[in-house]
C-alpha cells in the first residue's frame, strides 16, 4: 500500500511523512509496530529499505540490534560499519536490546558502535520500549532545529559586554576604568596596542604603566 | 582498549582534566583512573563539573534518573549549551543507578522525559556513552582520552601555570568566548605575551591555542571587535 516515487536506488533517503515512520517489510506483525500503532504513529512498509529497519521524519534511519544479534559475536560488525556508509544524508542511529543475556557482550558492542565507528546508541530493553522511544521521537519531530532545548544555539551573542568582560580581567581594571577605556579605544586589539601616553589621560600614570606592561610583558 | 602495533613508538599516558566539584563524588572513579588506566588525572576549577579529555571534548556523568526527572531537565539543556560553546565535542556517560548494599537493585523505570532527552541530545550531536558504575565509567573515560590522542587532539600541555603574571594572563584567555580551559592553557604556553596573541593571525591562534579554524577564527574576529 505503501510506493515510492522515483528509481528504487532513491529509497534509500525516503523521509516519512509527519506523524510516520517506514518500517522494513520485515517488521510487519512484530509487537513493535503494534506498540507504535497503539502510540498513534504509523508504520509504512517498504521492502527496500537496505539495512535501516526505520526511517524517521527527523531524518534519522535507525538499526535495531536484537538481544541474538549482540550475544551471537562479531556479525554485527560488518552490519554496523555498512549501515554507517549507506545511510546517506540521515542521522544513523541503533537501538541495541539489552537483557542480562548480552549485559557481558554490551561493553565491547558499545566501544566498537560508539568509539570506533562513531555511531549513536541508545539502549532498549526490548520491542516496547523501542517503540516507545520512536513515537516520542516522531512526536517531538517540531521541536528539532530552534527548539531543540540542547542545540547550541547560533544566534549572534552581544559582544559588547563580553569584551567589556574582558577587559576587566586586566590586573587593576575595574569596571569603570574598563568603560573609560573602551569607549576611547573599542576593541581589545586597539587596547593592547596603546601607548602609555595615549591610556594615561584616561585612567592616570600608574595604572597606564600597568596596563602597557600586563599586555607585553613576556609571559 | 586498542594495541599499538601498528604505531612506532607507544603513546605516552594521557591526561584527563576534572572539575575540583567532582572530587566528592569521583574518589573511587579517580582511583580506578589512575590505577587500572595510567591517566594522569588533574583536578581544576572548570566552569562546571566535568572532565575534559582533549583539547576539544567534555565529559560529563549523570545517572539515568538524572535524565528521567523532568526537573533537571532545563538545568541540563543549559549544561549541554554552555559545553557546546566551549568544546567540538561533548560526551555523556550515563550510569546505571548503584544500589546500597544489602538493598535490592530498583528496575529502572523510563519516563517519556526521559526518551524525549535522549533523542534531543542525540539529535543535537551530543555522544552518549553507557555505564554499568564507577569501574565502567572510568575506563570510558579513558578509552575517550586514548581516542582523542590517537587523533591529535591530546591534553598534551603542562596543565600547571606558574607565576602570578602567567596566571593573570591565563584567567584573560578563560574570559575569552569559546575557548575551554585546555585551549587557553595553550595558549599561555605558547605565546610569548597576551599582546602577541592578541595581535596572531587566525593561522597562529589555531596552532598556539590547540583550536579548529572555525574556533580560532571566532577569537580573532573578537579580538578586533569594535564596541561602538
Amino acid at each position: 500500500r505503501f510506493r515510492m516515487e522515483g528509481q528504487a536506488g532513491r529509497v534509500g533517503n525516503a523521509l516519512p511523512p509527519y506523524g510516520h515512520v517506514i518500517a522494513a517489510e520485515r517488521w510487519r506483525n512484530s509487537t513493535l509496530v503494534r506498540e507504535l500503532t497503539g502510540g498513534g504513529v504509523k508504520a509504512l512498509f517498504e521492502s527496500q529499505l537496505g539495512l535501516a529497519d526505520f526511517h524517521l521524519p527527523n531524518h534519522t534511519c535507525v538499526l535495531y540490534l536484537a538481544e541474538r544479534d549482540v550475544i551471537a559475536g562479531d556479525g554485527y560488525r560488518r552490519k554496523l560499519v555498512r549501515f554507517r556508509k549507506g545511510s546517506g544524508s540521515f542521522q544513523e542511529l541503533v537501538l541495541v536490546e539489552t537483557s542480562r543475556l548480552s549485559q557481558q557482550d554490551f561493553p565491547r558492542l558499545q566501544r566498537f558502535l560508539a568509539l570506533d565507528l562513531g555511531l549513536s546508541l541508545l539502549p532498549v530493553g526490548g520491542q516496547t520500549e523501542a517503540a516507545q522511544l520512536l513515537c516520542q521521537s516522531v512526536s517531538q519531530v517540531q521541536l528539532d532545529g530552534r527548539e531543540n532545548p540542547f542545540r547550541r544555539r547560533s544566534c549572534f551573542q552581544l559582544l559588547d559586554p563580553l569584551v567589556l568582560d574582558v577587559v576587566q580581567q586586566v590586573p587593576g581594571v575595574g569596571r569603570v576604568k574598563a568603560l573609560a577605556l573602551l569607549q576611547h579605544f573599542c576593541s581589545l586589539q586597539q587596547l593592547c596596542n596603546a601607548a602609555p601616553a595615549q591610556l594615561e589621560p584616561l585612567v592616570g600614570p600608574a595604572a597606564a604603566l600597568h596596563i602597557r606592561s600586563f599586555f607585553h610583558r613576556p609571559t | 582498549s586498542h594495541k599499538s602495533s601498528e604505531s612506532p613508538a607507544p603513546p605516552g599516558p594521557v591526561c584527563i582534566l576534572m572539575d575540583s566539584r567532582c572530587i566528592s563524588s569521583s574518589v573511587e572513579l579517580m582511583t580506578s583512573l589512575r590505577r587500572d588506566h595510567g591517566v594522569t588525572v588533574h583536578v581544576c576549577s572548570l566552569d562546571g563539573s566535568y572532565f575534559i579529555v582533549s583539547n576539544r571534548m567534555a565529559v560529563e556523568r549523570h545517572s539515568q534518573s538524572d535524565l528521567a526527572a523532568l526537573q533537571n531537565r532545563k538545568r541540563l539543556s543549559e549544561r549541554v549549551k554552555s559545553l557546546q560553546g566551549l568544546f567540538e565535542r561533548i560526551c555523556l556517560i550515563v550510569e546505571k543507578e548503584r544500589s546500597k548494599p544489602g538493598e535490592a537493585a530498583r528496575p529502572f523505570q523510563r519516563t517519556r522525559c526521559y526518551d524525549s532527552s535522549l533523542i534531543s541530545l542525540v539529535r543535537s550531536g551530543v555522544r552518549l556513552l553507557w555505564s554499568s558504575g564507577t569501574e565502567d565509567s572510568a575506563g570510558l573515560l579513558a578509552d575517550l582520552a586514548q581516542l582523542e590522542q590517537r587523533k591529535g587532539h591530546a591534553i598534551s600541555v603542562p596543565v600547571e601555570v606558574k607565576g602570578q603574571h602567567r596566571q593573570q594572563a591565563l584567567q584573560l584567555y578563560l574570559s575569552l568566548p569559546s575557548v575551554n580551559h585546555v585551549q587557553a592553557l595553550c595558549m599561555s604556553h605558547n605565546f610569548s605575551s597576551v599582546a602577541q596573541l592578541i595581535n596572531s593571525s587566525v593561522e597562529a591562534l589555531q596552532t598556539g591555542g590547540c583550536m579548529s579554524r572555525s574556533r580560532a577564527e571566532e577569537v580573532h574576529r573578537f579580538l578586533r571587535h569594535s564596541c561602538d
